[in-house]
Formats: C-alpha cells, sequence, structure tokens
C-alpha cells in the first residue's frame, strides 16, 4: 500500500523515523527547533524528540559542519543541516579539507557517520548566493557520498539510508520540489545509496537528470519524437556508471543534464566516463546541458534564461538524431 | 648569566619523574626524527616540539585516557606521544610504512589513534576545535564525565574557526578545554602583534574560566589543565588556557629562523628549557640523581632506537593502498 506526501513530508518524516529507530542519532542546524526548518522540513521533531536530540545552532556553518565531524567521529549519528546547500562554502575548511580527508588520512581507523543536508537548485528567485547547485564542488573531493532526491519516494528512502550510512554523506533535497507530491510505501522501507536507478525506460536515447532536471527532461522527453530513456543517479559520488552504461549500450545516445554550472561540471563528467568506456555503443556524440557559466541571477526571466529548460532538453536529444 | 631559583616540587616524586621521563622521551625521539629527516629516511616534513615538550606532557598527564584530544597548531609529535601513541607506530608512520599509526595514508601532521581517543590533527591550522566541541557533544549525549582537550597555537587564534568553537562550546556548556600554545611565533609573525594581553583572554567575552601559565614548567601546566578538566566534568563548561612557551627550534627542519634576535633566542633557550629546568629543580629536590636521569636516558635512547629499527622494517605501501579508505563499502543498501 502507498500513500501521497510531499517532498518536504518526506523529508520530515525520514529524520523523525531514523531519530526513533537509532538513539546515537541527533539533529541540529540554525532554526531547527519550533520554526522547523526554511521548509518545514524539521516541524514537529524538537517537540517529539526533545531539545537533547534537536538543537538549534548559533548562527556558523564552520560550526555545525565541523561539530558535526567530532560528534561523528566520536561515536554518535549527527544529522546537521545548512539552510542552502550554497552555505557549504561559508563552511569551506569543514566541508572540503576535513570532513572527507580525515577518514582516509587516519587509515581507515576514523570512522565519521554523520550526513549534512542543505536545500539546492535555483527557480525560486533567491538569487546568487541561495540558489546553486553544489554537488559537482562536493564530488570533486573523494570522501564525501553525494546524494540527490528527486521525487518524495527517493527523498524519505535516499536520506534514511544517508543517516545509515558509515561515510559522511551529504544529502541534497532541491527546493523547487519542496511541495511537490508523490507516492511513498506505508511501510518503513530505505534506497540503496550508490545505484542509479532508470524511471522511464525508452529504446531510442539515454538522458541522465535528477531533482528538477529529471521533472523538466520527462516533459521535454513527452515533446520529441524518440522513445526516451531517463536514468537518475540519485548518488553521484561515488557514481554508478555502469547503470548508465547499460542503458546507452541499448538506445546509442547519451544526454546528461544536471543543474550544476557546464564548465568543469557533472555532466561532462559523466559524459566522459561512458564515452571512455563505451565509445563503439554510440550513434551519435554525447550531449551535455548544464546551467550557462555565470552566477545565478535573481530575476525571473534573467534566471529561468541560464537554467536548462524543457525546451532546451528537448532541443539537446533532437541534435542528436 | 641567569640565576635559577630554586623552586619545590608540588607533585610526588614517581609523578615528577614520569614528567622529566616523557619529556626527555619527546626530546630524544624528535632529535633521532630529526636526524633521520635529515638523511632523507622520512619523506615530506617535520615540525619538531623543543620548547614545547613542558607544556604537552603537563597537558596529557591532566587527561583520563577516556578523554579526547584533538591536537593543533604546528607541535604535534610531543602530543602524541603524550596521549600514549607508542613510539614505534608514531615513527611508522613518519616513514610512511604500513604499520604506521595511519598506515602511511597521515604522515607526520596527521597521527590518529581513536582507540587512545587521540582525533588526530586539522592540518590546516585553526580547524581542530569545533570537531573538538562535537567530540565533547557525543560524550555529552553518551551520558559520559569525559572531556575534550584541544590545542592550538598563537598563530591559530586569527582564524574565526577557533572564535566559532568557543561560541559552540560555551551555548551548551560542552567540556572542552582549550589550550591554546603560544610560543610567540606563527612562523615568522610575533605575537605580541595580537591586541589581547593574554590570548587566553579570548574566551572573556564568551564568561569561560580562563588562566594564562608560564607552558614551560611542566607542573604549572598540569596544575592548570587539570583544574580546567575538573570544572569541565563537573558541569561547570569550557576554559580556555594559554600556556605561554618558547620555540626552541626553527617552524619546520629547514626554517633558517632570519626573522629571530639571536641574542634574545640564546637568553630565552638558557632560561625556557622546560627539561633543562626541570631537570635542575629534580636534582635540587633530590628526587633524582644524576646516575638515575643518565639511565633514565639510556633506556629512552633504547626505546627510540627500536621505534626506528620497527620503522625501518615496516614495509613500504602497496601502490594499490592508496584506493584504500577513500570510502567504507558497500554503501548502505548497496548491491543488496
Amino acid at each position: 500500500m502507498t500513500r501521497e506526501i510531499t517532498y518536504v513530508e518526506a523529508i520530515a518524516e525520514a529524520l523523525d523515523e531514523e531519530l526513533s529507530r537509532d538513539d546515537d542519532v541527533i539533529l541540529f542546524g540554525e532554526d531547527v527547533e519550533e520554526f522547523g526548518g526554511n521548509f518545514g522540513e524539521t516541524e514537529g521533531l524538537y517537540e517529539k524528540h526533545g531539545r537533547d536530540r534537536v538543537r538549534n545552532t548559533p548562527l556558523s556553518e564552520i560550526g555545525i559542519a565541523g561539530m558535526a565531524l567530532g560528534a561523528a567521529v566520536g561515536g554518535i549519528r549527527p544529522v546537521a543541516e545548512l539552510q542552502f546547500a550554497d552555505f557549504a562554502a561559508t563552511a569551506g575548511d569543514e566541508v572540503f579539507n576535513q570532513i572527507p580527508k580525515q577518514p582516509y588520512v587516519s587509515g581507515g581507523r576514523l570512522e565519521a557517520p554523520l550526513t549534512i543536508f542543505a536545500p539546492s537548485g535555483a527557480g525560486i528567485g533567491a538569487g546568487a548566493q541561495h540558489s546553486q547547485s553544489v554537488h559537482s564542488w562536493l564530488g570533486n573531493v573523494p570522501g564525501w557520498v553525494v546524494v540527490t532526491a528527486t521525487t518524495p519516494y527517493d527523498a524519505k528512502g535516499l536520506f534514511k539510508s544517508a543517516i545509515r550510512d558509515d561515510n559522511p554523506v551529504f544529502f541534497l533535497p532541491h527546493k523547487m520540489l519542496s511541495e511537490t507530491k508523490g507516492e511513498v510505501p506505508d511501510e518503513e522501507y530505505t534506497l540503496p545509496l550508490g545505484e542509479a536507478v532508470v524511471e522511464e525506460d525508452g529504446e531510442d536515447v539515454t538522458v541522465v537528470a535528477t531533482q528538477l532536471m529529471f521533472h523538466r527532461a520527462k516533459e521535454a522527453a513527452a515533446e520529441v519524437d524518440a522513445d526516451v530513456e531517463i536514468v537518475n543517479p540519485r548518488t553521484f559520488a561515488p557514481l554508478d556508471t555502469e547503470t548508465i552504461a547499460e542503458s546507452v549500450r541499448k538506445t546509442g545516445r547519451l544526454v546528461v543534464v544536471d543543474e550544476t554550472v557546464e564548465r568543469y561540471g557533472t555532466q561532462g563528467y559523466i559524459a566522459n566516463e561512458i564515452v571512455e568506456n563505451e565509445f563503439f555503443s554510440f550513434d551519435a556524440p554525447p550531449k551535455t546541458i548544464g546551467v550557462k557559466d555565470v552566477p545565478i541571477p535573481l530575476s525571473p526571466p534573467l534566471e529561468q534564461e541560464v537554467l536548462p529548460s524543457a525546451d532546451r532538453i528537448a532541443a539537446g536529444i533532437e541534435s542528436l538524431f | 648569566m641567569w640565576e635559577r631559583m630554586t623552586q619545590d616540587v608540588n607533585v610526588d616524586d614517581d609523578t615528577a619523574r614520569r614528567f622529566l621521563e616523557e619529556m626527555l622521551r619527546i626530546d630524544i625521539f624528535e632529535e633521532e626524527t630529526k636526524e633521520r629527516f635529515g638523511d632523507g629516511e622520512i619523506p615530506g616534513f617535520v615540525h619538531l616540539s623543543g620548547g614545547h615538550e613542558g607544556s604537552h606532557v603537563g597537558m596529557g598527564a591532566a587527561m583520563r585516557d577516556e578523554d579526547w584530544l584533538a591536537v593543533g597548531g604546528a607541535r604535534l609529535i610531543g602530543q602524541y606521544i603524550a596521549k600514549g601513541v607508542p613510539l614505534p607506530e608514531i615513527m611508522a608512520e613518519l616513514y610512511g610504512r604500513v604499520d604506521g599509526s595511519n598506515r602511511g595514508h597521515g604522515g607526520q601532521m596527521h597521527v590518529a589513534d581513536v582507540d587512545r581517543k587521540l582525533y588526530g590533527h586539522a592540518a590546516t591550522i585553526g580547524s581542530g576545535q569545533n570537531p573538538a566541541v562535537g567530540l565533547a557533544l557525543a560524550e555529552k549525549v553518551k551520558g559520559t564525565d569525559n572531556v575534550a582537550v584541544t590545542t592550538i597555537g598563537d598563530g591559530g587564534t586569527s582564524r574565526g574557526s577557533f572564535h566559532t568553537a568557543l561560541v559552540f562550546a560555551a551555548y551548551w556548556d560542552l567540556p572542552v578545554v582549550f589550550v591554546i600554545e603560544n610560543n610567540q611565533w606563527a612562523i615568522s609573525t610575533p605575537a605580541e602583534s595580537l591586541s589581547p594581553d593574554s590570548l587566553s583572554d579570548y574566551g572573556d567575552p564568551h564568561n569561560m574560566a580562563t588562566e594564562s601559565v608560564d607552558g614551560s614548567d611542566v607542573e604549572e601546566v598540569y596544575r592548570a589543565v587539570s583544574d580546567a578538566i575538573e570544572r569541565a566534568r563537573n558541569g561547570e563548561g569550557p576554559s580556555v588556557i594559554e600556556s605561554r612557551v618558547v620555540r626552541l627550534v626553527p617552524h619546520f627542519e629547514g626554517d633558517k629562523e632570519t626573522y629571530r634576535d639571536e641574542a634574545e633566542y640564546e637568553r630565552l633557550k638558557e632560561e625556557k628549557d622546560p627539561i633543562e629546568n626541570y631537570r635542575e629543580r629534580l636534582l635540587e629536590n633530590d628526587v633524582l640523581t644524576e646516575g638515575e636521569i643518565e639511565d633514565m636516558v639510556a633506556n629512552i635512547q633504547d626505546e627510540v632506537s627500536e621505534a626506528v629499527e620497527f620503522a625501518r622494517e615496516s614495509p613500504e605501501p602497496e601502490p594499490e593502498a592508496a584506493y584504500e579508505h577513500v570510502y567504507r563499502t558497500p554503501l548502505y543498501g548497496q548491491g543488496e
């Protein structure tokens, strides 16, 4: 049996269930208590689980991320929120130098089972410092498991797995999807990390897309005169290239669309992985589509200009035939 | 010529002997490290602890085995020894060998031993204090009375992350002891150009207990850190201690120290060497004889030689080991 919930409710349910299941799980971040998070993602948790388990922090991502690292090494399972994914940069040393590298430099003796989650993505007119998709930044630093969520089903199942995983996991919901609805199972479930999923079967072309871009790719697929297969990577690092390669072996064409900036972005990396290993499966050159190489502007017409639209994705697909 | 005044020994004889022995262990281990590095046996670069031994040993002795140490600053090896990491494991790690504490993945700046509650080091100076706050939070959540001690140099206190850690520790009154080893120099930048009279004053805006002590006196550091740990264990929150030490060595091996005044440097070596001073003090107070100290030194030299042999005989890692320990696999649910 399933029921319909919103994407934000899925996130709140994942947190609630993991806080209930495991006493070592604690949640902290800015405004996670009564305020309930910017998008309602922590609503009701503080009242239910108490102030020892759900903690407001002072305003510093350095403190939040650094404390999460120490708490994880110290033997508990912290889940820490940054209010916007862009703020990974304000905790730059913790996010890029400390968390992903400490388990490695310890020779595997030190374990950091922490989760940081932060809403990412553009589309709400939040400007250049509250709209970025940062999984390309994070994916460039070995040590992070980088996970994105596309539907309420993904958001709940992947977030629960992120919390249970023994690696540092950066979990990235997309803020434009907050109020979207979808089916989730009535019973408890988790979804595997490190595995991509074929969301739509097709024969002619493989489109790799996640988060908001997945939904736009679906729109694009309905517009074009081709049978489109859509693969959702779910985890960006480490990437499940095999599921994508298998799809391309069938379709012979590849479009990678992602909301990260095109320059040195995820799209080029994914395309390269497949081209290098599956070159002779291709019937056409791969196509990559991302945010144009500019900061995200505020005004809606400008913002929409730089984000991949369904039309741009459709044009990209059609260019391969 | 500076005259030493006879100072009392304020700890019991066993503890006093242990203090001197541990400081000598750091010194002899490091002198050997310097030689091995000079001969090209140790890769990378090394920072030595000369002048900081009293601070390291006093702090280490004040801690229980169950208390966390998150080391900072650049004087590291002495702190690893003070936290009880065996010399062979440290030396093999300096050599980058498989039997090193970190299997050769870390090196001099990253010795970590979580079983002995040594968190390790944020080699980007000043980033170790927020993890220390997290370690203290974990102990509090688990309901223990263990504390987290974290060190930083004078240079590191200029990082915002240090001040953030003070904010976070104070916010929940967490059991953290911040020890600032002020050796007067951030490589070549003098600490006297910083505005506080004492760097422990940085705790004042957070209403923390603060103290500034002569860090070249092992007993002073032992007392001050013990008091701070006691407060932390009793739920009285974090403290900031400034341990005023003297850097009697270059920043790293190879630093020509063109920025130091030679006469002043010589004076400090004469007056502020924590080992020499404590040695004299124990002799004057009849805690040890010259002969006993010679035996102590000889024993430590044997220990250090064994550590070097252990490191030399430990195999180099297989190149493929570079790909280990990036992730714990399978990831959750992967392949099921």
